[in-house]
């Protein structure tokens, strides 16, 4: 990040790791995208050899085996591959530690890949809204006149219609699936970005270093992207930890209700399947799911919080 | 201010009809076929059409004459196919062609040699008219019009073949032509709306609009004291917290309800329905009967909402609280509770109230969970059941009236806002 001011970006960085509770909560994320990354390539990995992955493996015969890191080894009548080696013995201690679901999967498997699926909805949906918001909001706030007009008309347009609706239905109408989800949240939530992108453009437009910038000759597109962008990239940063938590939680919500993520043990469709259970007294799968979602989540928000403190006092009015 | 008036009201006409073109946009243009989404997609062509034909999907998009019919789904070869004196080129008919319209058939066709008189032919059984057309040796689209003469099986197939040389086919459309050019589905959807139509359901058969106005009940008994509540009980948590400001009370609120904006709205409901209605009987579980089955859903309601609402009535208030009025009322001796009241309160319900009135319109789509998991007939449950069972005009009317009424609720949001605070400048 070179050209764009670094000691703002070190001084917020130092900001953040100084307090514990926001170093803990970056401890929480990075583990939880190592935990994605190493379910991408267990995916990956299954996807090459052509094989059903183990998560998704039924095994009728372990059905609701409870968590538990000490499962004895040489009881164990199934599973943990039998013999009666020490390597077997270490095998049993961690087989199945978060228990397995109503089909005798593992717990702990299908959360980590809940949480890859969780990263990768989060990820791609910033990478389609970010560019979007980024893009319509300050080609509307530089250029003013009828971009303006017709910007704002889109998005308030956009805005009009209710969130979590438009969503489902355009996920509907794409078609049922993960490519849903990505379409159904990245498309509509970029407002929120492009209308603060417009207001923060449009106080930088009269700006000194602009009409130096515009006095030297330059494109307006060089002066937006290279003059102005970096000096609201800020407001990029603080979106995209709000809308990360959202986006996961959306996911969850489309899953769940059968529209988003098929076939592959997303969070939501993890909560659906323990729902049931739920009420035969078998909670792991529930808790293993809910907490992954609330570490996930509480992180994001209090590094969202920091951030918005440290990167700019301002907004907190603005956006909450 | 009649003035700004005026101009809100003229600003409200393009954002309607944006709200209509994008779900125009959606669910006609991008969603591919209803028919099939409805259907399933081994339903047979003919109940395809016969489906699209009862919903105008059988229209060109905006305008147009022409429009493909399923009767011969569009082909394309990749090596061309080739028609001469001893064989024909059937174009097979997947159902009897409608008499009461126009068809034709357009071939990219070129002849075989170059130099000699090419013609083909079209004809079959019952055609009123069938003609012939010369070919030439390039790539090029022929056209030929006809029109069949009864709805007799007969018409089964369509025979293509070379009345003199021989030619090569590779692409073949068979199409319909409309009554007139504005005949197309934007018009129709337009029309239906001005007539406050908004379609019929696919699983039910009914009306999408008496479908709405049975279920805006049931969906705003539990929204409607889940907004106040929560407003309330926001409002007043804030005031505590900006009274306490970075003091204990304050940062356990903070953290709280970061911590209660976290936890998932599922499992807020699995957990509330499980624990409070299953295992401690304090609520029903599911039903709609009378008020008490709306108890729960309405606590779970405000407390999801909490966190959010909480944290954003504070920053409101405490932008307040640093202003210079607010030391001049405390300089002059007044009580802490009496500043927070009398002076603060008020002048933050500016945004209080705007922020309310804006979040007036959701109140009407419900709670598209808590509906569908304590068993409410509003209009959120309604949503969800469509929406998983691709009933697009039901799932469409429901976008719709709650855009409109977004619409409407941001122009008494904004004349709230001029009437209220009278710095704010009419544009």
């Amino acid at each position: 990040m070179d050209g764009f001011g670094q000691s703002l970006w070190r001084e917020a960085w130092r900001d953040l790791i100084r307090r514990r509770l926001i170093r803990g909560c970056l401890g929480i994320i990075a583990c939880f995208f190592l935990v994605a990354l190493y379910g991408e390539i267990v995916y990956r990995y299954y996807r090459f050899v052509d094989r059903t992955p183990s998560y998704s493996l039924v095994n009728l015969s372990e059905r609701y085996l409870p968590p538990s890191i000490f499962r004895h080894p040489f009881a164990q009548t199934c599973g943990a591959g039998g013999g009666h080696s020490i390597w077997a013995g270490v095998k049993a201690l961690a087989y199945r530690p978060w228990g397995t679901d109503n089909l005798g999967r593992d717990v702990l498997q299908r959360t980590i890949q809940g949480t890859r699926i969780a990263f990768l909805v989060g990820i791609v949906t910033s990478l389609i809204a970010i560019p979007i918001g980024v893009l319509l909001g300050c080609i509307s706030g530089y250029f003013g006149k009828w971009v303006d007009d017709l910007i704002v008309w889109l998005y308030s347009t956009i805005e009009s219609i209710p969130g979590l609706l438009f969503i489902l239905a355009i996920s509907m109408v794409v078609g049922k699936g993960i490519m849903g989800v990505y379409l159904g949240i990245g498309l509509t939530t970029w407002v929120g970005l492009c209308r603060l992108l417009r207001a923060e453009v449009m106080k930088h437009r009269d700006r000194a270093y602009v009409m130096a910038a515009r006095s030297l000759g330059y494109s307006s597109w060089r002066i937006i992207f290279r003059h102005i962008l970096p000096n609201v990239f800020h407001i990029i940063i603080i979106t995209f930890s709000i809308r990360f938590p959202a986006a996961i939680g959306t996911e969850v919500f489309m899953s769940f209700l059968g529209i988003g993520v098929q076939g592959e043990p997303s969070w939501g469709i993890m909560i659906g399947n323990a729902r049931l259970r739920l009420w035969q007294g078998v909670w792991w799968e529930m808790a293993a799911v809910s907490t992954a979602i609330l570490l996930v989540v509480l992180a994001f928000n209090l590094v969202g919080d920091a951030l918005r403190d440290s990167l700019d006092p301002r907004l907190r009015s603005k956006e909450s | 201010m009649t003035r700004f008036i005026i101009r809100r009201l003229l600003y409200m006409i393009p954002m309607v009809l944006g709200v209509i073109l994008i779900t125009f946009l959606l669910f006609n243009v991008v969603g591919g076929s209803p028919a099939s989404m409805a259907l399933g997609k081994k339903a047979s062509p003919q109940a395809l059409e016969e489906f699209d034909e009862q919903r105008g999907f059988n229209k060109p998009v905006i305008a147009g004459y022409w429009i493909s019919t399923r009767a011969f789904p569009p082909c394309d070869w990749a090596s061309p196919v080739s028609v001469d004196a001893e064989t024909n080129f059937p174009i097979q008919m997947l159902f009897p062609l409608r008499s009461d319209s126009r068809y034709r058939c357009r071939v990219e066709i070129r002849a075989k040699q170059t130099g000699s008189v090419t013609r083909f032919r079209l004809d079959s059984m019952n055609f009123l008219s069938a003609s012939t057309q010369a070919v030439s040796p390039r790539w090029e689209w022929a056209e030929i019009e006809f029109k069949p003469e009864t709805n007799s099986p007969l018409v089964g197939t369509v025979m293509l073949s070379a009345e003199t040389g021989a030619f090569e086919v590779r692409r073949v459309r068979v199409e319909r032509r409309m009554p007139h050019g504005l005949d197309s589905q934007f018009v129709h959807y337009f029309k239906s709306l001005a007539k406050f139509d908004l379609g019929t359901s696919l699983s039910t058969n009914e009306k999408v609009t008496t479908m709405l106005k049975r279920g805006i009940w049931p969906s705003l008994a539990l929204t409607v004291p889940i907004f106040f509540g929560g407003l309330v009980l926001s409002v007043a948590l804030a005031l505590v917290c900006a009274y306490w400001r970075n003091r204990w009370p304050d940062r356990a609120f903070v953290f709280l309800a970061v911590a209660l904006m976290s936890v998932n709205y599922l499992v807020w409901i699995i957990f509330g329905q499980f624990f409070m209605a299953y295992k401690w009987h304090w609520f029903p579980i599911w039903g709609f009967e009378s008020w008490s089955y709306l108890l729960l859903p309405i606590l779970i309601g405000i407390l999801s909402g909490l966190g959010g609402n909480l944290r954003f009535y504070r920053t409101v208030i405490l932008d307040e609280i640093y202003k210079d009025y607010v030391r001049t009322a405390f300089a002059k001796g007044l009580s802490p509770a009496g500043v927070l009241f009398k002076h603060v309160l008020p002048n933050a319900m500016i945004p209080i109230v705007t922020n309310t009135v804006i979040a007036l319109p959701f109140l009407y789509t419900g709670s598209l969970l808590l509906e569908s998991f304590f068993g409410i007939p509003g209009l959120g449950g309604l949503s969800i059941n469509a929406i998983n069972s691709s009933d697009v005009d039901v799932v469409r009317g429901v976008v719709l009236v709650g855009a409109i009424l977004y619409v409407v609720a941001s122009l008494v949001t904004d004349l709230c806002y001029a009437w209220v605070d009278p710095r704010v400048k009419l544009r």
